[in-house]
């Protein structure tokens, strides 16, 4: 199998930790969920159930990835960084508030989707190339082609999924 | 015997229309683009081209669908070979050998080796889909509530145990996936669970928008997050695949074609296991082990073979058992229930001639990359070349529009994004996908038939362990779980050397 790089100790402690959090909420969730007492519904089959024993199952996996990860090293001094450093990474720090302003705050808020499309597309391009197109001198350029590929495809799509296949659109 | 024959004549014979035969190109081409296309995966696929199938007749839209899965893993190849990089991550045992061929100026032959072992490899798994899917009907008609628990459990932990680098990972995040399917009405009492007062959230968590999501944004995501790369691709021979490779090489083409298949029909596992498994039995089975890495042509067979039989393989489980062999799988088992096909144990009773026309479905996808593997190269290679900083946010946009218009909701989209977020941050924390996948899929399964088996006993567990098929699947899974335990492993290695050896003397081998 392809090697991949692995979380440091330190970042697998952090996850061992949110699973053991998340699997007892989840465990607390069940066990306090309404029993239908009224409906005089057996105990084996109670909404809340399954969820326990999923939290109580996940939790117990979180602890045991904890103390892989304690014995791994995880709290020696030593043991910092990981492969999660957001702030080194500009790419995802802009790239996920664009999906999100795409997603959220232009689909389904009353812009015509090809245009809510072409913006997002355009924006995504001109961004991303901007380096690239600085370099070679080509802003202007890169700013048209950016917006004209936004419009083809964002009115492509329209066509598609609208008037051929008939579906519907955000 | 004879019935299955005339099944699937009939079932041929009604796909041959101008109309399903375009549709079966276009998807395959689909699917072919996508795959070659590093970052995007079969899963993603599949899911967004369900959308595009919602106004079609159900088969239409399923052999849209399959069209697409075989395309996409055939297409995967082509990265594989020309640039070093896997289109998907079922052609990542094809880069060993496919691009050393490449390096030598023979990618022309790389390419033709992998169309011919992706066409073998998909008509081996449809024969197998053809003759076990029956059987295995029949088999999971004896499935109680008592064995469906165990089956759900079984695949969260297999398909944990063998998808990603670390088993205890896989199985955290097949059994967040379980617990994902719980969340919204649940299907004995319609009480909500987990839905915080949220109205969209009564009806659950769409499997279609969150493969989207953990398929699609995930990947635009990770693929994004990493400055480009520059690739090279070397200049290639002729493609036409050679009848002598897979004549020369027979033993292995079947052999992996088999591991294929079973690895297909082992829930939740998928097709790069099997495309390592195949690699692996062929490197071991091998007269020329030596040339394994360096540009093997057995090595890029068998890989290839293997990845393609797992195909037809994840359908078999999909029809008998509505469980899906690999996380594209899963959305065709999604697809399917939207255009009002059931699969399950039931279907060889209800719809036994839609077995075959799956099986017409997988013939005429491999003829469509067989089509496709000839004509289509160099315009692969341009495909090949087209700045991700184009393609991604084209993904993106399609992921919202794919989430979106399966119930023409923007919940949908929301929890497309929300899956996207969680699968790009299981990935860098190192944990596999596909089990997650699986427990959504499974987690209803697994909710109510524990819940009626303990109903069934009142409250009695020993149903749970003494039926013969849940006894099995116990020790299956207890098997998997210890030999993850390193002492029990050391014991388990150092019992099983000790019977080998005691086998030899027995039957008078020596080492």
């Amino acid at each position: 199998m392809m090697q991949e790089d692995k979380p440091s100790p330190r970042a697998d402690l952090w996850s061992g930790l949110a699973w053991i959090v998340l699997g007892l909420a989840i465990a607390w969730g069940g066990w306090t969920m309404d029993r239908l007492a009224y409906l005089n519904v057996s105990f084996y089959t109670i909404p809340g159930l399954v969820p326990m024993l999923l939290g109580f199952a996940i939790a117990f996996m979180g602890a045991v990835l904890l103390l892989r990860a304690v014995r791994a090293g995880a709290l020696a001094p030593a043991a910092t960084g990981g492969p999660v450093r957001l702030a080194d990474h500009w790419r995802i720090l802009t790239m996920l508030p664009l999906c999100l302003i795409f997603a959220v705050g232009l689909l389904g808020q009353g812009v015509v989707f090809w245009l809510a499309a072409a913006l997002f597309i355009a924006a995504f391009v001109f961004i991303f190339e901007y380096q690239d197109r600085r370099a070679a001198g080509q802003r202007l350029r890169g700013a048209v082609v950016a917006v004209a590929y936004g419009v083809i495809v964002g009115l492509t799509i329209q066509y598609v999924f609208e008037d051929l296949f008939l579906l519907r659109l955000p | 015997m004879f019935d299955g024959l005339f099944a699937f004549g009939h079932a041929i014979a009604g796909m041959l229309s101008p109309m399903t035969i375009l549709y079966a190109l276009g998807a395959t081409l689909i699917g072919l683009v996508i795959g070659a296309l590093p970052g995007l995966t079969a899963t993603m696929g599949v899911a967004l081209m369900t959308t595009l199938t919602l106004k079609m007749t159900p088969n239409e839209a399923i052999l849209v669908l399959i069209c697409t899965y075989i395309g996409a893993i055939y297409g995967g190849s082509r990265s594989a070979i020309l640039l070093n990089i896997p289109g998907t991550p079922a052609s990542a045992a094809s880069c060993l050998d496919g691009h050393a061929l490449a390096k030598q100026g023979l990618a022309g032959r790389a390419m033709g080796i992998a169309t011919s072992g992706s066409v073998v490899g998909t008509w081996i798994g449809m024969l197998c889909l053809a003759l076990f899917t029956p059987v295995l009907g029949e088999m999971a008609l004896k499935f109680g509530a008592y064995e469906f628990f165990w089956l759900a459990v079984f695949g969260v932990v297999i398909s944990g145990n063998l998808t990603g680098t670390d088993p205890l990972k896989g199985w955290i995040a097949g059994f967040l996936g379980l617990f994902i399917a719980a969340i919204g009405q649940e299907g004995m009492y319609a009480y909500d669970r987990f839905t915080f007062g949220i109205h969209d959230l009564s009806g659950g968590i769409g499997l279609i928008p969150a493969l989207v999501g953990a398929f699609g944004f995930a990947e635009v995501l990770t693929v994004m997050k990493d400055p480009p790369r520059k690739y090279i691709i070397n200049t290639f021979d002729r493609v036409i695949p050679r009848i002598r490779d897979v004549l020369q090489y027979w033993r292995t083409v079947i052999r992996s074609g088999l591991i294929g298949t079973f690895m297909g029909i082992v829930p939740g596992v998928g097709e790069d296991v099997a495309a390592w498994s195949s690699y692996a039995a062929a490197r071991r089975a091998s007269k020329e082990k030596e040339k394994f890495g360096k540009g093997s042509v057995e090595g890029l067979m068998a890989a290839e073979t293997g990845d393609n039989a797992c195909i037809p393989g994840a359908v078999i489980p999909v029809l008998t058992l509505a469980v899906p062999g690999s996380a594209p799988a899963a959305v065709l088992l999604a697809a399917m229930l939207i255009h009002g096909v059931r699969p399950g144990p039931l279907i060889m009773i209800e719809n036994p001639g839609f077995v075959y026309d799956v099986v017409a479905m997988m013939l005429i996808a491999s003829f469509g990359i067989l089509f496709y593997g000839l004509t289509l190269t160099k315009l692969l290679v341009k495909i090949l070349l087209v700045p991700r900083t184009l393609i991604m946010p084209l993904i993106f946009v399609l992921c919202a529009v794919g989430a979106f218009a399966i119930a023409s909701r923007m919940f949908d989209v929301y929890v497309m994004l929300g899956f996207g977020v969680i699968g790009f941050l299981l990935r860098l924390f190192n944990y596999p996908v596909a089990p997650l996948v699986l427990g959504i899929v499974l987690g209803d399964i697994l909710d109510k038939n524990l819940r009626r088996g303990l109903v069934l006993s009142d409250g009695d567990l020993t149903p749970f362990i003494t039926r013969p098929i849940s006894a099995v699947m116990l020790a299956a899974i207890l098997f998997i779980i210890l030999m993850n335990v390193p002492p029990f492993r050391r014991r388990f290695d150092a019992a099983s050397a000790a019977v080998k050896l005691r086998l030899r003397q027995l039957f008078g081998r020596t080492a």
